[in-house]
């Protein structure tokens, strides 16, 4: 099938109503989620998951990166408005974003977020379109050793989502790990955990791990102190973003998003990275340099240039290999799972037309993000004003309906409010969840691949060494291993008190 | 709490996890076939392999906690009145596991009107009237998508059935 006819395929199952409709209801939803604080682009995601189940697997997704592109722009308004952003990749936006609305400047650093965070969603979805074929049709030539090297290296995602401990993040995903092995075994069909229960048979249900992860442990937060949301908002102030701001600010936009694209398709950096590489390359860069940090334009556009510019690109590694980025592709990627869709290289063969049918999504998705961020900033207030102590029981209602339609299974509501305990506890002990929730769907996926592997070779271990391929992940994941320890360790030194 | 007392919590409880997989979860509840030749392929590998790996992160984080230096500088916030949020915790542990226990009686959507108004009352709303009507219409309109727009097969119970 040539590009045109793969292009057409694609038009033709989204150039209907329901697939717009589901990608601007979808940004609308992430914007809100992601612009109150505590709520967090991945919650919305995990939330918004269930509702994709009635619908036809391209309106679903679409949905879903709808909420995730409006989450990770709604996140930088309670950034600039009330210091306290509404995802890790808003953390940058606040430098210049918060100094700014303090001089009465917050609907000029709002427009400069929207705009440079439209430009760079673009770039990076334009990205996307270039390399994800590309790199699919070279995965064509992978095989389980191939898959296991791509999914060990994989598994450093670890080192860039643990916070700050590094032991903490692996213990989260050895817990991870162990929990993905519950369910019958993969080669002989023999009990792991189950017992004796037909429940636990299958593993324990994603949907209910990750809901019981991401939001019950915030239902439970709240209920351990249920005023600590209380803050203060901002007013937007008279001034507004120009043409002029937009133009001077071009560069550092530009620059950000192309930084946004390289750490978004590496699996694991994540948008808060990215977002302060943007802002300090933006800063040595800048003639206003010594403005940063006290209320400069250009900062914002930087910052929130570097975290949307992960948005696309993050998706590279998840169409063409099938591995999760970060968090939020991680839960995308179930969503595909769920409407029986497997991404990685033989979707470009098989759902071509899923394929580009996403691309024109996510080009139209920029336009609307400009569109619902720009009404956006101005009701911002009003969303704000949802109380949390209303918000919080109807988050758990809809958690349990959401969990429970997925398997029409009593068992999994259990599972995800043993998930939520779980999660609250890692959350008092500074264990992070997303190591575990990482862990978890690529642990089965090492273990078939390695055994598969081990059955190819008649367990001779030289088979995941066996060609360019896997020696360039192999060589990717020592690297990576000692650029970990060397961080952490220089961490340390700067840490430790002369 | 410190990040010191957090790594050696941390470091005892993976040590104990680890040594409870390996001397008792996984023998006990992890079945292997007989005829398995080699062990990277026998279900017990996989298992075995990461509860090590568990306690050789128990022991890191031990060590870690061996090296920090103390600090006054805690890490979760802490509440007004821990007694009082202890009760609390203990409330939603008792809405979660009545949930569980009603779901099938009342089905879905009288419980969960249920847990809204408990969990609502337990965190002390300032909106009692807004978080009754809420209870009453986000469970229904809930009802309404999944029953009737997704096919999905609400739990009705046994007593007030829905349309």
């Amino acid at each position: 099938m040539s590009m045109i006819d793969s292009l057409l395929a694609g038009l033709s199952l989204v150039s209907n109503v329901y697939a717009f409709l589901a990608l601007f209801g979808g940004i609308i939803i992430g914007v809100i989620g992601g612009a109150i604080p505590g709520m967090s682009a991945t919650m919305a995601v995990a939330l918004t998951l269930p509702f994709t189940f009635a619908l036809q697997p391209i309106t679903g997704i679409l949905l879903l990166l709808g909420v995730y592109k409006g989450g990770i722009f709604g996140g930088s308004i309670p950034a600039i408005l009330i210091k306290t952003p509404g995802t890790p990749a808003s953390s940058a936006t606040i430098l210049d974003g918060y100094p700014l609305a303090e001089k009465g400047e917050a609907g000029r650093a709002l427009g400069m977020a929207l705009w440079a965070s439209c430009t760079a969603d673009l770039i990076s979805n334009l990205a996307l379109i270039l390399f994800a074929g590309w790199l699919a049709s070279f995965a064509l030539s992978f095989g389980p050793p191939e898959f296991f090297a791509l999914i060990l290296f994989s598994l450093t995602i670890i080192a860039g989502v643990s916070g700050d401990s590094l032991l903490r993040g692996a213990l989260s995903a050895l817990m991870g790990l162990l929990l993905a092995t519950i369910g019958l075994d993969l080669v002989y069909g023999t009990n792991r955990f189950t017992f004796g229960s037909p429940n636990m048979m299958g593993g324990l249900n994603f949907i209910a791990v990750l809901i019981g992860l991401f939001a019950i442990p915030e239902i439970i937060a709240m209920v351990w102190n249920p005023t600590a949301h209380i803050g203060k908002t901002r007013k937007l102030g008279k001034n507004w973003v120009t043409f002029e701001d937009y133009k001077n600010s071009f560069k550092s936009i530009v620059r950000g998003s192309f930084i946004g694209v390289f750490l978004g398709s590496i699996p694991g950096i994540g948008a808060a990275p990215s977002a302060f590489l943007s802002y300090s390359e933006a800063r040595r860069k800048s003639p206003n340099k010594k403005n940063f940090g006290k209320g400069e334009i250009e900062g914002v556009a930087a910052a929130e240039a570097g975290n949307n510019g992960v948005a696309g690109a993050t998706l590279i590694p998840l169409l063409a290999l099938g591995v999760p980025g970060d968090v939020i592709t991680a839960i995308i990627l179930g969503a595909f799972m769920i409407h029986g869709l497997q991404p990685g290289p033989m979707m470009f063969v098989l759902n071509v037309d899923i394929i580009y049918g996403l691309f024109i999504g996510l080009i139209v998705s920029s336009i609307f993000l400009f569109l619902v961020g720009s009404v956006a900033i101005r009701g911002f207030k009003y969303v704000a004003d949802v109380p949390k102590r209303i918000l919080i029981p109807g988050v758990l209602v809809l958690c349990i309906f959401g969990v429970f339609a997925v398997n029409n299974n009593i068992f999994d509501v259990g599972v995800m409010f043993a998930m939520g305990w779980l999660g609250y506890f890692m959350m008092r002990n500074s264990i992070p969840a997303a190591p575990f929730l990482i862990a978890f769907i690529l642990g089965p996926l090492l273990e078939d691949n390695f055994r598969q592997s081990m059955l190819m070779s008649g367990t001779d271990f030289t088979i995941l060494f066996r060609g360019p391929i896997t020696w360039f992940f192999w060589a990717a994941t020592i690297i990576t291993i000692i650029a970990i320890v060397r961080s952490t360790i220089a961490g340390r030194v700067k840490t430790t008190p002369q | 709490m410190t990040a010191k007392t957090i790594h050696l919590r941390l470091g005892l409880l993976a040590c104990a996890i680890s040594l409870f997989l390996i001397f008792f979860a996984i023998p006990y509840w992890v079945s292997s076939p007989s005829n398995v030749g080699k062990v990277v392929l026998s279900p017990l590998f996989w298992p075995y392999t990461i509860s090590a790996l568990t306690g050789l992160v128990g022991i890191l984080l031990f060590i870690e906690w061996w090296r920090t230096p103390p600090t006054d500088e805690r890490i979760n916030e802490p509440s007004d009145d821990t007694r009082t949020a202890m009760l609390r915790l203990l409330g939603m542990a008792v809405i979660m596991v009545l949930t569980m226990m009603l779901l099938p009686v009342l089905g879905m959507v009288w419980t969960c009107m249920l847990s809204f108004i408990s969990t609502a009352f337990l965190v002390r709303t300032r909106h009692p009237v807004t978080a009754v009507i809420c209870a009453v219409v986000i469970p229904l309109l809930l009802y309404v998508f999944f029953a009737h727009v997704a096919g999905v097969a609400i739990p009705q119970g046994d007593f007030v059935r829905l349309p």
